[in-house]
């Protein structure tokens, strides 16, 4: 799994590649809560996702929760087909504020 | 000094700490017996932290007692030796401005020459043996007490690592023993076979020693069965703590609530008060109608149930809400929603995604095609032996399943 996180004006870009699995969530988790600790909207990249564990949809489910009580802006852009199945499965499409496009989560989201 | 008497220390040594069942205790005579033999007023025994930030005297001898003393791991003549790993003689501390007085100060002894060798195998740092103030002669340590010191060093520092190692060793056994005893308590709370005609029946086959997936079955007072089946994110000790929780909480309230949608949103609600690190639960809960061979489920975020039925065709019944444990997407006191389904003498199959997940012997996940095409080809066998099927699939050898699997079916028409 390799991780980005890009500055952007107004928000924080997390950007994930690869397998997000048992073996690298811990790492994806530490990203997310860092960068949700840094109290800017965090907008969270998949299009890069081959594969989603359990563990991983944890991690984004974990971080979301903490954005949300501190008030804060927290969504998934350009999530890729393999990781929308299964958080579509999980009706967790429900739960995530979804956009298509990282230029869509900037100017909505923000 | 004689060669001899050289290799006498360094056999006597070599084998009390080979026999050594209390390494603590022979350091501190291999201290005191080095220190005599180079004729040093004092010795000491300095061991790195696991952070490698502090050194700590653990053994020492003559005249100074410093057993307990912490020092920085970059502080005096014995850090500067451990950071190179390369042995030094200074002669005159006075003159070595990386002296360190602090422990002068609070010994009030007065150190004039040091030598000191680093403890390490390979490049593995474990500390330092320094010497202080020689005896005889003209007070100076010499370059052969140097290479004497530096060979008695090596023993004494693979009997650390040894040390160490052996604890490491116990303590993993004994987490293992732990493991293994959390597993059995686990496969307890699992519900016993039942003889048929009952008509619904679970396989649970962790990954690892504990299982982050569930099953369950229970007979109801009105003749109808309870059953439910789930899935804790991740996998190992902390999903199988909260597998524990949700299943504990399944069983308890469905002996009084008959309906498997509210259940589920009690049972969220509680999940939801006490979970941590995002973990969430997917889990299908039902209740099987034997008269009327009708099921009614709630799907809380699980892999869809499929329906065989009796011409052969499978329908999948999708999750219509989010997983337990998340917290949105439903107020604390809604239900799930509910589906009714008659079996028509057809099966109901509830499984975990580590069966559709799970490798088959090609090397391929077995995916939702790979499940439907064993539950067609065994279609004739009893329900027991359909899982066992589904199972062996998977369970192809040691090493074969990278997630739990766990699958239950409700067979219809018995009624």
């Amino acid at each position: 799994m390799e991780i980005q996180i890009t500055d952007q004006e107004k928000a924080v870009v997390v950007a994930f590649a690869g397998d997000v699995d048992l073996e690298s969530s811990p790492e994806a988790r530490q990203a997310l809560l860092a960068c949700v600790d840094r109290k800017v909207p965090v907008l969270v990249d998949l299009s890069g996702v081959s594969y989603i564990d359990s563990s991983g949809v944890a991690s984004l489910v974990e971080a979301f929760q903490a954005a949300r009580k501190g008030g804060r802006a927290f969504a998934l852009v350009a999530v890729s087909e393999a990781t929308l199945r299964v958080l579509q499965l999980a009706r967790l499409d429900k739960v995530f504020t979804i956009y298509e496009t990282v230029e869509d989560g900037l100017d909505q989201a923000v | 000094m004689p060669v001899s008497g050289h290799l006498e220390l360094l056999a006597d040594l070599g084998q009390a700490f080979a026999s050594s069942l209390d390494v603590e205790r022979t350091l501190q005579e291999a201290v005191a017996r080095i220190t005599r033999y180079l004729d040093a007023a004092g010795g000491a025994l300095f061991l790195l932290d696991e952070t490698g930030s502090t050194l700590t005297c653990v053994a020492c001898s003559g005249d100074t007692q410093i057993t307990g003393m912490s020092i920085g791991a970059e502080s005096g003549i014995v850090g500067r030796c451990v950071r190179n790993n390369a042995g030094e003689i200074v002669r005159d501390v006075d003159c070595d401005p990386g002296f360190d007085r602090s422990v002068d100060k609070q010994t009030g002894y007065r150190t004039r020459s040091i030598l000191c060798a680093p403890l390490s195998v390979k490049e593995q740092r474990v500390g330092a043996i320094e010497l202080i103030n020689k005896r005889d002669g003209d007070g100076l340590f010499e370059v052969s007490d140097l290479s004497l010191l530096q060979v008695l060093c090596a023993p004494a520092a693979l009997a650390i690592l040894n040390a160490r190692m052996a604890l490491a060793l116990v303590e993993q056994e004994r987490i293992k023993r732990e493991l293994e005893l959390a597993a059995e308590i686990q496969r307890g709370l699992l519900p016993p076979s039942q003889a048929p005609p009952f008509p619904i029946h679970g396989r649970n086959v962790p990954a690892r020693t504990v299982s982050g997936d569930f099953f369950d079955f229970f007979a109801l007072p009105d003749g109808r069965i309870c059953f439910n089946l789930g899935d804790v994110s991740g996998k190992g000790m902390n999903a199988a703590l909260l597998m524990v929780k949700a299943a504990g909480l399944y069983r308890c309230l469905g002996k009084t609530i008959y309906a498997p949608g509210a259940l589920l949103g009690l049972i969220n609600a509680e999940v939801c008060e006490t979970a941590t690190r995002g973990m969430f639960v997917t889990m299908v809960g039902g209740i099987y109608d034997p008269a009327a061979d009708t099921v009614v489920i709630a799907n809380a975020g699980h892999e869809p149930p499929l329906h065989h039925d009796r011409n052969g065709g499978f329908t999948p019944l999708p999750a219509e809400a989010p997983p337990l444990g998340i917290g949105v997407g439903l107020t604390p006191d809604e239900g799930y929603p509910e589906t009714e389904l008659h079996l028509a003498g057809g099966t109901l199959y509830l499984f975990s995604d580590g069966v559709t997940e799970g490798y088959a012997r090609d090397g391929r996940p077995l995916a939702i095609e790979g499940l439907m095409q064993v539950l067609r080809e065994n279609a004739e066998l009893p329900l027991p032996a359909r899982l066992d099927a589904v199972v062996a699939r998977l369970d192809h050898g040691p090493g074969a399943l990278r997630d739990d699997v766990t699958i239950l079916g409700v067979d219809g028409g018995q009624g």
